[in-house]
């Protein structure tokens, strides 16, 4: 007779005080073993799976959908049944500004009277037979709506959007404009705007832009990067992160009257396909050669695709990169996010004037737009260093007088010193035999 | 051929010379502007008013008309009141409320509509009748009321039911205006012979034969216990109300010359100073006195009560296996016996016929003096029930359609909802008209109307629906304690369904306690995400939808019903379902224009800071046809619901 586990919601994230139930997965008062699943969260960045560490007869004191504190008890596990089955006064707290949707099917008490079957909609029937979809989840329900099918069968990634023509009551009671649909917004979406308007609703948020001259930089990207072709992601993460370690107030956050400065370099980049938006992490970034960067964001995007992110992927970003340069965009004002101080957009390059603009948002509050025009303004040299690279117009009288390479067999990329021969002629020297490679 | 002076009792000379003066007094407050609205004055009449008002005895009443001063006089003698009545004083006979033409006061009442007053004095005079208490009643008219329908339906059931009533008809050659022979066919005694009503006549100018003439008549209808008729010819010396004289000059001059109170004045110099001399000291210094007093403040007057139903306590539905009709009949069996101020008044309604929805079956078996079938007159019903309702009963008329119900509207709106307020709560009018609307049974654009929307405005009016969807003994029993007029729709589809049948097991049917209950049908577990008002006879036919319209518009349906429709006592239970659902629909019998949706809407729209998404649905804006085929789709019907309901709210 014990308690054998009490289960808590967990901290993630700094950022999450309150994590949503998305799933929970056993029913209340049943046996669990140990490592058994027992409800999935989501956080603002991406799920967590809760697991018994006890085995026992587990009570579940959260609802599916609903928003619970950190620190909240949401389960229980205990050595026998009865415990289990006992009647207590939840000790949660739901978050109170997740309010009942209206119009949706929220089960009131149950009728002890009502012993029917329940009876389905057309619309409800139709959508069921569409699905071959088992109705026993419904026994003991009275009436099921299209609406009730989609919530309780379809699984969550697959849900339909169905138009509600009147729900959201506004929070403030704000009488909106009529013929309007409504519907409420994801809890990651609720979350995006937490963390984008705890810094934006100061106001002093302010954008630079530059052009970056493209010509060639993208010859020497497509040569060198193993994935991410036509991409500058790769090459700005790179660059940028070794700036970062001197502009420091970019890679700081404000809190309280003070500013805060990260002693790591953690570069995130943003990603949305199809699966929300969100910012993986590069962690040292500024400790990374520009390959190994180049292979992180590509097994940071396949993890995102296949949902297997996990927390350490998503938290402690100390500065954002967003690259919208795939939406053929000309320029555009990033918003900063919650806990950096600034953030770097990507534009599209434009194929006629070979070039493409880079914004960088800030927060004004840490720094001002000179510091961050002499950031933007090195960022840009660096980059376009690479377009010495051009391979068309590469000078063919150049060689290392020690490999004999000539430029356009060079591969570091980064050309050749001239120097002074040790037989006393004037000659050049590549990268790799500068170093002693 | 005039009166010989000497052969009227000085007494009466004063009396008549006080109205003169009264009369006098408030032409010249008029004139002064003290005096707000306006005055019907009998200057040159006064002697008709000593005659029949001042001949009757305290037990007696009057209902007078526009022109009621000196009725009102001679019978209470209470000068200082209708002064300050009239001066729109505190202190007056109705608190300065009712002023020229309504007064009230110890059984004396008037009323500023021509002809309506009348079946309300033969329905009080048929109280008295009832009481068994030798009191009589005079309602006076005008020669310009002989044009109203109301007096003939009145002549025609006084007569049938001997009620002891003397109508006194003072001609005084002119409806307002309008010169007699311009409006009035045939003879004005022709009339009541017609009906069988004993008929006398008089004039003012021969005042010791009028005396006596008017005492004829009055111990006629005391002693026979039957109505009579008076003519009294007489002449008014000014103008209808004020400056709206076109007579000509020297027939009025003629007439003053003649007038019995200039003679004596001429005659009797002395006497008629002395006279003069005391009666206006007397009304002068009143005057002087009432000038100073405060008017009736408004609360007072007015005192909002709060509106209606609680809805704190609810219960569930219990079926009942018996036909509406049965129930309402067996209240008014039960309540026959148990109340013997009870009366039951309408058409057709004896027994065995027991009336053409059997509402009233073996009610007249019960109680044969206290139901009164009537001939086809519904401002006489109503009026009578008004009467009855004053002097001490409580009537419940019946109006056998609802369309029919528009022909006592005037009874209804100016008499019955006015009489408490406008006597300054002196008087209650504890009245009820039962109706059936509806439609449904094709008998067509005049006998199937819903007409309620011009029922649940009248202020002081309570109006309630019954619906098939529950017992109507609670509600009955309300109507029944009810102190005021109550407008009873009934509905003649709803009569023959059995209470609380048919219940879907998806929905639970609960109704609240208040005294006009309210009936809330919602599923058994889910949250409904639809909102439903209606109420009456539409009532069953929305509740037996509810099924469909969940299958077919993949909503969940829930239904309030109230049953009191004069107020809109469930806006809160509305707003509170309707924050849930964020859907209203209101479905009305009738067409929905002007109705009590549309005040729902309206009351619902002052205290709600939430979107909602209304609609009303309610019958074609056309009279209804009777051919089957037309008439289910200008009403509302289900099919008709289920459409509005995939149009305006999926």
């Amino acid at each position: 007779m014990a308690l054998l586990q009490e289960i808590k919601v967990p901290l993630l994230s700094v950022n999450d005080t309150t994590l949503t139930v998305v799933e929970i997965n056993v029913a209340s008062g049943s046996a669990v073993a140990s490592g058994d699943l027992l409800m999935v969260f989501e956080t603002s960045k991406t799920t967590f799976e809760l697991h018994a560490e006890s085995a026992g007869f587990v009570k579940i004191l959260a609802e599916a959908n609903n928003d619970y504190e950190v620190n909240s008890t949401i389960a229980e596990i205990f050595s026998t049944l009865e415990e289990a089955k006992e009647v207590s006064t939840p000790q949660f707290a739901i978050v109170d500004n997740v309010t009942v949707t209206p119009g949706s099917n929220i089960l009131t008490l149950p009728n002890p009277e009502f012993t029917g079957s329940a009876i389905f909609s057309n619309s409800a029937k139709k959508l069921l037979a569409e699905l071959g979809a088992d109705t026993a989840v419904f026994s003991g329900w009275d009436l099921v709506t299209k609406e009730d099918v989609e919530k309780n069968i379809l699984p969550k990634n697959k849900q339909r959007q169905s138009p509600i023509p009147i729900d959201e009551v506004t929070k403030n009671n704000e009488i909106l404009p009529t013929g309007i649909v409504s519907k409420p917004v994801s809890s990651n979406k609720k979350r995006e705007i937490e963390y984008l308007s705890a810094v934006q609703h100061t106001g002093l948020i302010s954008t630079v832009y530059i052009h970056l001259d493209t010509r060639n930089i993208f010859n020497y990207v497509n040569r060198q990067m193993k994935y991410l072709k036509n991409s500058l992601l790769p090459l700005i993460i790179y660059e940028g992160s070794r700036l970062l370690r001197t502009h420091r107030l970019l890679n700081a956050f404000y809190y309280q009257d003070k500013i805060h400065f990260y002693e790591a370099v953690n570069i995130g980049f943003a990603i949305d396909i199809d699966k929300g938006l969100k910012v993986l992490k590069v962690p040292g970034t500024d400790q990374q050669g520009i390959f190994d960067i180049e292979e992180q964001i590509f097994s940071l995007s396949e993890k995102y695709i296949e949902d297997k992110l996990t927390v350490q992927d998503l938290t402690d970003i100390t500065f954002t990169v967003t690259d919208l340069s795939g939406e053929g965009i000309h320029s555009f004002k990033p918003l900063v996010n919650k806990y950096n101080s600034a953030i770097l957009g990507i534009s599209a390059a434009d194929s006629r004037t070979k070039s493409l603009t880079l914004s960088l948002s800030f927060d004004h509050r840490v720094t001002e737009g000179k510091e961050v025009s002499i950031f933007l303004r090195e960022l840009k040299q660096r980059l376009e260093s690479y377009s010495y690279t051009d391979l068309e117009n590469v000078r063919p009288d150049v060689t290392c007088y020690k490999c004999m390479r000539t430029l356009n067999e060079d591969l570091t990329g980064l050309g050749m010193i001239p120097c002074i021969a040790i037989d006393g002629r004037e000659g050049h020297i590549c990268a790799s035999c500068w170093s002693g490679h | 051929m005039e009166t010989s002076l000497s052969a009227v009792n000085h007494k009466i000379i004063k009396q008549a010379l006080t109205i003169r003066r009264v009369e006098e007094k408030f032409l010249e407050l008029f004139s002064l502007g003290s005096l707000n609205g306006t005055v019907h004055t009998c200057v040159g009449q006064e002697f008709s008013a000593v005659a029949f008002a001042g001949q009757l005895e305290k037990r007696d009443f009057i209902f007078s008309n526009h022109r009621c001063h000196g009725h009102y006089i001679a019978f209470t003698n209470d000068v200082r009141g209708l002064l300050a009545e009239l001066l729109g004083k505190a202190s007056g006979t109705c608190g300065g409320i009712g002023s020229s033409q309504h007064l009230c006061r110890s059984n004396f009442f008037s009323n500023g509509i021509q002809g309506g007053i009348t079946p309300v004095a033969a329905g009080y005079a048929l109280a008295n009748k009832m009481k068994k208490n030798d009191a009589i009643g005079i309602v006076f008219i005008g020669d310009g009321t002989l044009g109203e329908g109301a007096l003939y339906e009145t002549m025609n059931i006084i007569s049938k039911w001997e009620i002891p009533l003397l109508i006194v008809c003072e001609d005084n050659y002119y409806a307002q205006s309008t010169p007699q022979s311009v409006n009035l066919a045939g003879s004005i005694t022709a009339r009541p012979e017609a009906f069988g009503i004993k008929t006398f006549e008089g004039n003012t100018w021969h005042v010791d034969d009028l005396m006596k003439q008017a005492k004829t008549a009055i111990n006629y209808v005391r002693s026979e216990v039957k109505p009579a008729f008076f003519h009294c010819q007489t002449y008014r010396l000014n103008a209808h109300s004020k400056g709206d004289d076109d007579r000509d000059g020297g027939e009025v001059e003629g007439y003053r010359a003649t007038d019995y109170l200039m003679r004596f004045a001429a005659e009797e110099p002395e006497y008629y100073g002395r006279f003069l001399t005391t009666i206006e000291e007397k009304i002068t210094g009143m005057t002087a006195a009432i000038l100073n007093e405060e008017d009736l403040p408004l609360n007072k007057y007015y005192d909002p009560q709060p509106e209606g139903a609680t809805l704190i306590e609810w219960k569930s539905i219990e079926p009942v296996n018996k036909r509406q009709v049965e129930l309402i009949n067996r209240f008014f069996k039960d309540k026959m016996e148990a109340d013997d101020k009870l009366v039951f008044i309408g058409e057709d309604i004896l027994s065995p016929y027991g009336g053409a929805f059997k509402i009233s079956r073996d009610l007249s078996f019960i109680s044969p003096q206290r139901v009164f079938s009537t001939p086809i007159s519904e401002s006489a019903i109503m009026g009578i029930s008004n009467g009855l309702a004053l002097n001490g009963f409580k009537p419940f008329a019946e109006i056998m359609f609802g369309d029919f119900i528009l022909l006592a509207l005037d009874q209804i709106v100016n008499h019955a909802s006015k009489f408490h307020h406008m006597f300054n709560k002196q008087v209650n009018c504890p009245v009820v008209v039962r109706t059936p609307m509806g439609g449904h049974r094709g008998y067509g654009p005049t006998h199937s109307q819903t007409l309620d929307k011009f029922l649940i405005g009248i202020d002081n009016v309570t109006t309630v629906a019954l619906n098939a969807l529950i017992d109507p003994t609670t509600i009955l029993n309300s109507v029944y304690e009810e102190k005021h007029p109550v407008v009873l729709i009934e509905n003649k589809v709803d009569y023959g369904k059995k209470i609380g049948q048919n219940h879907s097991k998806y929905f639970t049917y609960n109704v609240s306690k208040d005294r006009y209950p309210v009936v809330h049908i919602k599923p058994v577990m889910s949250s409904p995400t639809l909102t439903i008002v209606c109420y009456g006879g539409i009532s069953d036919m929305v509740a037996n939808a509810l099924e469909d319209i969940f299958l077919q518009c993949d909503v969940k349906p829930e239904l309030i019903v109230p049953s009191l429709i004069s107020n809109t006592a469930i806006l809160a239970l509305v707003k509170e379902k309707v924050e849930q659902t964020g859907r209203l629909l209101i479905v009305e019998e009738g067409s929905s224009y002007g109705g009590f949706g549309g005040e729902l809407v309206a009351g619902l729209m002052e205290i709600v800071n939430f979107p909602v998404k209304i609609k009303r649905v309610g019958a074609l804006p056309v009279p209804i046809p009777s051919v089957k085929s037309l008439e289910t789709q200008v009403l509302p019907n289900k099919e008709r619901i289920i459409r509005e309901i995939q149009t305006c709210f999926l």
